[in-house]
C-alpha cells in the first residue's frame, strides 16, 4: 500500500478508534447481554439463547403494546413535524414581515431540555388549575376541558402534541434552508409557463425538496423511535400502561435490575431503526428528474 | 516506518484518553481546595420536607468544613434510580433506600454496596424493631429514624359533625359517609396517584386482615403454595377502590393529585379524608391553624378491615456507600447525625412523627393514638411480611392508575403481580419458585 491510501487512515484513526471504543463495542456487548439472563442481583451472566425475545414478542402482551405505542407515536409526529415544518418553511420564505424573529421564536422550544418542557406542560395541562383547561372553562367550553395526560383517550396525543410542538422548528429550519438552496430560475419559468402555486409546489418544490425530505423523515422516524423523555415527564407511561414505549420498558427493565431483558429490548427497537431507515432512504433517495 | 508511527499515533491518542477520562473522574470528587463534599441521595420522603436535615448539615458544615449535598429526587423516580446508580457505580456517598427485611438485601445487596456499620457505638442504639430492616447477615448497613409506621385515616371533625357521621368500621360505612360528603360539594377522600404510590397502600396496609381472616396466608403466600390472584379479600379491596372511582370519591380528575397536595386540600377543607401517618395533626395545624383539634383518626376500613397494619420498616434508611471516595467521612456524619441532641433535634424538627426507632428519644404518641391502638389489633403489613411485594410497588401503582382510567381489571392487577412476582423469585433463584 503506498503513502497515499495510507494517508487518509492515519489522519482518521483516531476518530475510528473512539468510534469502535464508544459506540461499536457497547453495542455488541449489549447485544451479547441480550441473550444472557444478567441481572442486578447477581454476579453470573447465564446464556439464556432467545428467552428474553420470546417474552418480549410472544409471551407478553404489554411488551406488544409498547411496540404499537412507539409506532403510533412515531408515524403522527413524524408526520405532523414534516407537514407543520414545511408549512412554516414556506410561510417563512413567502417574505412575511419579522421572518427571522418569527423562526427563532418558533425553533426555540428545541434547544430547551425536554424536562423543562415536560414540567411546564405538565402544569399546563393540569385537569384541575392548568392553564388550558381553567382558559377553556372561563370561555365557556368546558365540554372541551379535558383530563390531558390522565385519560386513556387523552394521553398520548397529548405527548404528540408536545413533542410535534418542540421538534417542528428545527425541522423548519432544515426545510428553510431547502428551499433557499432552490434556483429562483425554476419558478421564473414555471411563471411564465403559466403554472400556479399548487403547480409550483408539486412539480418544483416537493422534488427538489426531497433529499431534505429524506433527511427530516429519517430524522423524525429514528427520534420517534427513540423517545423516552416526552413520555417519561409527561405520564411516566400511564395512565397504566397507556403510554409506555419501548424506551420506557427499557428504562424500567434497567431500573428492575432485569438488565438482559433490557438489552433484548434495546436490540429490537436497533433492529427496528435499521429496517425502517433502510428502507426509508432506499425509498426516497431517488434521483430528482424534470 | 508509517505503521510504526500509526501504532505511536494510536497508543498516545489512547493513553491521552484515559488521562482525560481519570482527570474528569477525580474531579467529580474533589473540589482542589481539599474540602470534603458527601453526596446524599434521597427520595423527596427520604428526608423530613421541614428541611431539618439540611439545615443541620449546614452546621456541620460549619464544624467540620465537610459539605452535604443533598440531590433530592421524586419518590415516583427514587427507587429505580437508585437502582441503577448502585450498579452502575455512581451511587452518592450516603444514599436513602426504603427498607424492610424481605427487600433491602436485594435492593441494596449491602455486602458490595454499604458501609458495614455494625461495630459504631450508635448501632447498638437503635430499636430491635428496626435493625432487621437494616441489617444483613448479622451485620448492620443503615440507620434509620423512621418510626413503626401505621396509615390512617385522617379525617376532618367538623365536616363529620355538620353531616352527623361517624367513622366508618365497615366499608358499607366508609361509602355511605362517602356519598355524605361527596354531596356537599367536597372531596370525600384524597387519592394521589400521581406520586405512583399512594394508591398501592390499601391493598397491603389491610394485609393483616387476610391474615387474621386467613391464618396462615402469608407463609403460603411466601412458599408459592398460593397466589395473590387467590386472596378474594385482596381482589375486593382492589374492586372497592375502583368503585370509589367511579362514584366521583376520589374527586374529579383525581388522577393528577400528588402526595404532596394532599396536606393543602385536606387543610383547605377540599378533601374531607386522607390517609397518613401519625402526627399529621401537627403537619396540617402548623400550615392552616384553624384546623388544630379538627382531626381524627380511624384505620382504614377497606375490604371491612378494622386491623392495625404495622410497618416495622417501610421508610427510608441511610446507607454509606462502601465505594465512596470519603468512607471515613460518612461514618463521620453518621456518628454526628446519632449523637442524642442530634437524634432529638431531627425528631423534634421534623414533620410531625410522634415515634422514633431510638428508645433514647421519648415518643410523643397522645392519649388518643394509645387508647386507639389498645382498642384494636395489630399485624405486620403485608409488604413487610411477604416477599417480592414491595420491590413491585410502582408496578403496581401503575396498574391500579390504569384501572382507575379504564385500561385494566382487578383481576389483570393481581395476575400481573402474581407475574412479576415469579419473575423476580427466578431472578433470585428462589427455591419455592423453581
Amino acid at each position: 500500500m503506498n503513502a497515499n491510501k495510507i494517508y487518509p487512515w492515519y489522519f482518521s484513526s483516531g476518530a475510528i478508534v473512539l468510534y469502535i471504543l464508544f459506540i461499536v463495542a457497547p453495542a455488541l456487548l449489549g447485544i451479547y447481554y441480550s441473550f444472557t439472563d444478567w441481572n442486578s442481583y447477581s454476579s453470573e451472566k447465564n446464556f439464556v439463547g432467545l428467552e428474553h425475545f420470546r417474552t418480549i414478542l410472544a409471551g407478553d402482551p404489554t411488551y406488544l403494546l409498547f411496540i404499537k405505542n412507539t409506532v403510533l407515536f412515531t408515524l403522527v409526529t413524524s408526520i405532523a413535524k414534516t407537514v407543520l415544518g414545511l408549512f412554516l418553511a414556506l410561510l417563512l420564505v413567502s417574505g412575511v414581515k419579522a421572518a427571522n424573529l418569527h423562526r427563532m421564536i418558533i425553533f426555540s422550544p428545541q434547544v430547551l431540555s425536554f424536562l423543562i418542557i415536560g414540567l411546564v406542560f405538565k402544569s399546563l395541562l393540569d385537569p384541575n388549575n392548568g392553564f388550558v383547561n381553567v382558559t377553556l372553562r372561563s370561555l365557556g367550553l368546558d365540554f372541551l376541558a379535558q383530563n390531558w395526560l390522565g385519560s386513556l383517550t387523552w394521553a398520548m396525543p397529548s405527548i404528540m402534541a408536545v413533542d410535534t410542538w418542540k421538534g417542528m422548528g428545527y425541522i423548519m429550519v432544515l426545510f428553510i434552508a431547502g428551499l433557499l438552496a432552490i434556483p429562483r430560475d425554476y419558478y421564473e419559468a414555471a411563471s411564465i409557463d403559466g403554472a400556479g402555486f399548487w403547480q409550483k409546489l408539486f412539480k418544483i418544490t416537493l422534488p427538489m425538496l426531497m433529499p431534505t425530505i429524506t433527511i427530516a423523515t429519517v430524522l423524525n422516524i429514528t427520534y420517534g423511535l427513540r423517545v423516552f423523555d416526552a413520555v417519561y415527564v409527561l405520564t411516566n407511561g400511564g395512565p397504566g400502561n397507556a403510554t409506555d414505549v419501548i424506551n420506557t420498558a427499557v428504562y424500567s427493565s434497567f431500573a428492575k435490575g432485569y438488565w438482559g431483558l433490557g438489552s433484548a429490548l434495546s436490540t429490537i427497537l436497533f433492529v427496528i431503526m435499521a429496517i425502517i431507515s433502510f428502507f426509508i432512504i432506499r425509498l426516497m433517495n431517488r434521483k430528482v428528474e424534470f | 516506518m508509517m505503521k510504526k508511527r500509526l501504532l505511536v499515533s494510536l497508543a498516545s491518542l489512547l493513553l491521552v484518553s484515559g488521562l482525560l477520562l481519570a482527570g474528569c473522574n477525580s474531579a467529580k470528587t474533589s473540589e482542589g481546595s481539599g474540602k470534603v463534599t458527601l453526596t446524599f441521595g434521597t427520595s423527596q420522603s427520604g428526608i423530613p420536607r421541614t428541611g431539618i436535615m439540611q439545615t443541620m448539615a449546614k452546621e456541620y458544615e460549619q464544624e467540620t468544613g465537610v459539605k452535604i449535598d443533598f440531590q433530592v429526587v421524586p419518590d415516583a423516580q427514587w427507587r429505580d434510580l437508585i437502582k441503577v446508580k448502585l450498579a452502575s457505580g455512581e451511587a452518592p456517598d450516603i444514599f436513602n433506600v426504603d427498607v424492610d427485611p424481605l427487600s433491602m438485601p436485594a435492593n441494596v445487596r449491602p455486602e458490595e454496596n454499604a458501609i458495614d456499620l455494625t461495630n459504631e457505638e450508635f448501632a447498638g442504639r437503635m430499636s430491635e424493631e428496626i435493625l432487621p430492616t437494616v441489617s444483613y447477615n448479622d451485620k448492620v448497613y443503615g440507620v434509620s429514624f423512621a418510626p413503626s409506621k401505621i396509615w390512617y385515616v385522617y379525617y376532618n371533625k367538623r365536616i363529620f359533625n355538620e353531616l352527623g357521621i361517624e367513622p366508618p368500621t365497615t366499608y358499607a360505612e366508609f361509602k355511605a359517609i362517602s356519598e355524605k360528603i361527596k354531596a356537599q360539594d367536597i372531596i370525600p377522600f384524597y387519592q394521589a396517584p400521581a406520586s405512583g404510590w399512594y394508591q398501592v397502600l390499601p391493598l397491603f396496609e389491610t394485609g393483616p386482615n387476610y391474615e387474621h381472616t386467613t391464618p396462615g396466608t402469608y407463609e403460603k403466600l411466601n412458599n408459592n403454595e398460593m397466589k395473590v390472584a387467590d386472596l378474594t379479600q385482596l381482589k375486593t379491596v382492589i374492586e372497592q377502590l375502583k368503585e370509589f372511582a367511579d362514584l366521583g370519591y376520589f374527586g374529579k380528575d383525581f388522577l393528577s393529585n400528588t402526595v404532596e397536595a394532599g396536606i393543602e386540600a385536606f387543610g383547605q377543607e377540599k378533601a374531607a379524608m386522607l390517609l397518613r401517618v401519625p402526627g399529621t395533626e401537627k403537619e396540617v395545624s402548623e400550615a392552616y391553624p384553624e384546623m388544630e383539634d379538627n382531626m381524627g383518626f380511624f384505620v382504614m376500613p377497606w375490604g371491612d378491615n378494622q386491623t392495625i397494619g404495622v410497618n416495622p420498616g417501610g421508610s427510608a434508611a441511610m446507607f454509606g456507600n462502601k465505594n465512596s471516595k470519603h468512607p471515613e467521612e460518612v461514618l463521620k456524619f453518621f456518628r454526628w447525625i446519632t449523637e442524642h441532641d442530634n437524634l432529638q433535634r431531627v425528631f423534634d424538627g421534623g414533620e410531625g412523627n410522634l415515634t422514633i426507632c431510638w428508645p433514647e428519644i421519648e415518643p410523643k404518641l397522645t392519649q388518643d393514638y394509645i387508647d386507639y391502638e389498645k382498642n384494636h389489633e395489630k399485624g405486620t403489613v403485608m409488604q413487610a411480611a411477604v416477599k417480592y411485594i414491595d420491590p413491585q410497588w410502582m408496578d403496581i401503582g401503575k396498574d391500579i392508575s390504569g384501572m382507575f382510567a379504564g385500561a385494566m381489571t382487578p383481576d389483570q392487577i393481581l395476575q400481573n403481580i402474581d407475574k412479576r412476582r415469579a419473575e423476580q423469585a427466578k431472578v433470585l433463584k428462589d427455591e419455592a419458585w423453581q
